[in-house]
């Protein structure tokens, strides 16, 4: 376990500056997320604390030391890659077990290890297996359980659920969760995904373009985002944003609502639109409405509520709940 | 169940009878006069009288050994030569697309071409190599005309003109083996070294394969450049299959060629395709 900081970091990739100066600093077991679109950095970031990428200036310090200079092995920290990066020439045990082979770690020590590891992670049954004999979801685990044999003081995870299906990434999020709570190490975990992000992480790192944008819990990014980008890119569906002539008769330059504290009604409300597309999620329902003056509107409703296309409704922001940005 | 439609297999007739015309009527024509005695004109059943006096002929059996020693020399040399180039040549070295070029340039060069330019360069005395090697005070040997070191000689010469197929295969192998694998290694400690045993050789199996099958049948085959640097000679001590076929072709046995060209052919198909096989294997496995 240890303490992540990031003093000034910055990256360039010829004159192009890609990390932008980036301060951050990650508490010992902490499990924080870098959330951010596609090109805004993260995995750079991450590349950076795992020494895989060299930075250009500034320091990174892990468990009070400073490795900024040091061979991605002599830092203390593990990875697990998006596409896993398994061996296919050698068995799970062989895969799990690769680090400790190249420490020349003696074979039976090596096997209680992996055995200990594997029981962790339900990978016992598969431990004679090559890698394409296992399932997505599988081969995640022999990943992951790679990295915990190193017993490291800090995790990296690198997208690692991007190549799952749906069902399986939202299973593997609640073992990441309990995998985290049981071994209590700092892990640092990049995902362009903001439902991973508000799900798993103890700090969100919000990036964009190579800056920090904002960090912070997941709640306190949902309910006080610092920047109309925060709050765009966390909660889902996105939250409503308005620029120009329809945010400043609210007084402002960007005014947010978020489509669930919107509500909809067939009497009288502040806005007057048609629906153009209902979608139903069962327990809610997603209602897209066209406002003159004001553009596309997504409201949030009880699942219970039906809507048809073309259907005139008003729809109400809650005052309270409304963000209003300047400059 | 539904009868598959005859319909498709029209579309094989083609390539179906080109490929009997130019291979299996040579091979069983082949076959047959391989049991005659035969010219132009006639030909005579033998029997097996020409396989038997083919093992008979002590310089006959040496061409066999020599095949079998240069086949698996040269494919040896090519393997270990063409991985270590290709790893150079991937490794982002300066002037590294100039290099790729220069290894490749010996395969695009006539292979009568290389043996005439190498018998010059190989001559015991006014030879460019042996010259270089008195400059520097070494007493340089005689490359083609010492019976001991002459197959051995025509084996680098080979292994020169073909390394740079075999690195070009090996670069395309290496091209699939994705970053992550060696970041992998990386965090996991692993040494240059160790990166390269660990991750580079088995995960460029599929190319090892192909080289090693592609340069012991073309080892195993090989005449142009033997019959450029030293028609088999001096004596017997360099001559290979394809030579000493050649050589009983030119002296009117034509016969006795035929079963040494059977002979070559099931050589070859007896070495490489269990080899091959069991390559495969092993690359499925993986």
């Amino acid at each position: 376990m240890a303490r992540v900081v990031l003093r000034n970091l910055r990256k360039s990739f010829g004159a192009l500056e890609v990390i932008k100066g980036v301060d951050l600093e990650i508490e010992d077991g902490e499990f924080c997320v870098f959330v951010g679109p596609s090109g805004c950095g993260k995995s750079t970031l991450l590349r950076m604390i795992s020494g895989l990428e060299p930075h250009t200036s500034g320091a990174i310090e892990i468990g009070g030391r400073d490795v900024s200079g040091a061979e991605p092995s002599e830092r203390g920290i593990a990875m697990v890659f998006q596409n896993y990066a398994l061996y296919p020439h050698l068995t799970v045990r062989e895969n799990i077990g690769f680090g400790l082979s190249l420490a020349r770690v003696p074979k039976e020590e090596r096997n209680r290890k992996v055995d200990a590891v594997a029981e962790v992670l339900q990978l016992g049954p598969y431990l004679d297996r090559k890698p394409k004999a296992l399932s997505g979801g599988q081969r995640q685990r022999v990943a992951i359980g790679r990295a915990i044999v190193r017993d490291p003081e800090v995790f990296l995870f690198d997208e690692p659920l991007s190549n799952l299906d749906a069902a399986l990434r939202s299973q593997m999020r609640i073992e990441l969760t309990e995998l985290h709570e049981r071994l209590g190490s700092t892990m640092v975990y990049v995902t362009h995904d903001q439902v991973e992000a508000m799900t798993m992480a103890d700090k969100i790192v919000v990036l964009n373009g190579g800056r920090i944008e904002q960090v912070g819990t997941p709640m306190e990014l949902y309910e006080s985002p610092a920047t109309p980008f925060v709050a765009g890119f966390i909660g889902s569906p996105q939250m409503n944003l308005f620029e120009g002539g329809a945010a400043r008769t609210m007084g402002c330059d960007v005014y947010g609502i978020r489509p669930e504290h919107l509500t909809i009604s067939d009497g009288a409300g502040q806005w007057v639109g048609r629906v153009r597309h209902v979608e139903r999620l069962g327990a809610d329902t997603i209602v897209h409405l066209d406002v003159p003056d004001l553009g596309p509107l997504v409201a949030r409703v009880d699942g219970g509520l039906t809507y048809a296309i073309g259907q005139q409704v008003h729809a109400s922001p809650d005052p309270e709940r409304a963000f209003k940005y300047r400059g | 169940m539904t009868r598959k439609s005859a319909y498709p297999y029209w579309f094989f007739i083609p390539a179906g009878v080109i490929f009997a015309i130019l291979f299996i009527v040579p091979t069983v024509a082949s076959f047959y006069f391989s049991l005659t005695y035969w010219d132009p004109f006639e030909a005579r059943f033998a029997g097996w009288d020409n396989y038997v006096q083919f093992f008979s002929e002590p310089f006959l059996v040496r061409g066999v050994l020599n095949t079998l020693f240069f086949a698996f020399l040269t494919s040896a040399l090519k393997t270990g030569l063409g991985l270590l180039l290709a790893v150079l040549l991937t490794s982002g070295i300066f002037a590294q697309g100039f290099l790729r070029s220069v290894v490749f340039f010996p395969v695009l060069v006539s292979t009568i071409g290389v043996g005439l330019l190498f018998q010059e360069l190989m001559h015991p005395t006014q030879g460019a190599i042996n010259v270089a090697l008195a400059a520097i005070g070494i007493d340089g040997p005689g490359w083609l005309v010492n019976p001991k070191l002459a197959l051995f000689s025509v084996a680098l010469v080979d292994v020169w003109r073909g390394v740079g197929l075999a690195t070009l295969i090996y670069i395309a192998g290496l091209s699939t083996i994705g970053p992550e694998y060696y970041e992998a290694a990386r965090i996991d400690g692993a040494t240059r070294w160790q990166q390269f045993w660990r991750v580079t050789v088995p995960l460029v199996r599929p190319a090892t394969n192909t080289v090693i099958v592609l340069s012991l049948i073309g080892g195993l085959r090989l005449f142009d450049l033997i019959w450029a640097m030293t028609r088999g000679g001096p004596g017997f001590s360099s001559d290979v299959l394809a030579s000493v076929i050649y050589k009983q072709y030119q002296a009117g046995f034509w016969g006795l060629s035929t079963a040494g060209n059977v002979i070559l052919f099931l050589m070859i198909a007896a070495i490489v395709a269990p080899l091959a096989w069991w390559l495969n294997r092993r690359e499925l496995e993986a």
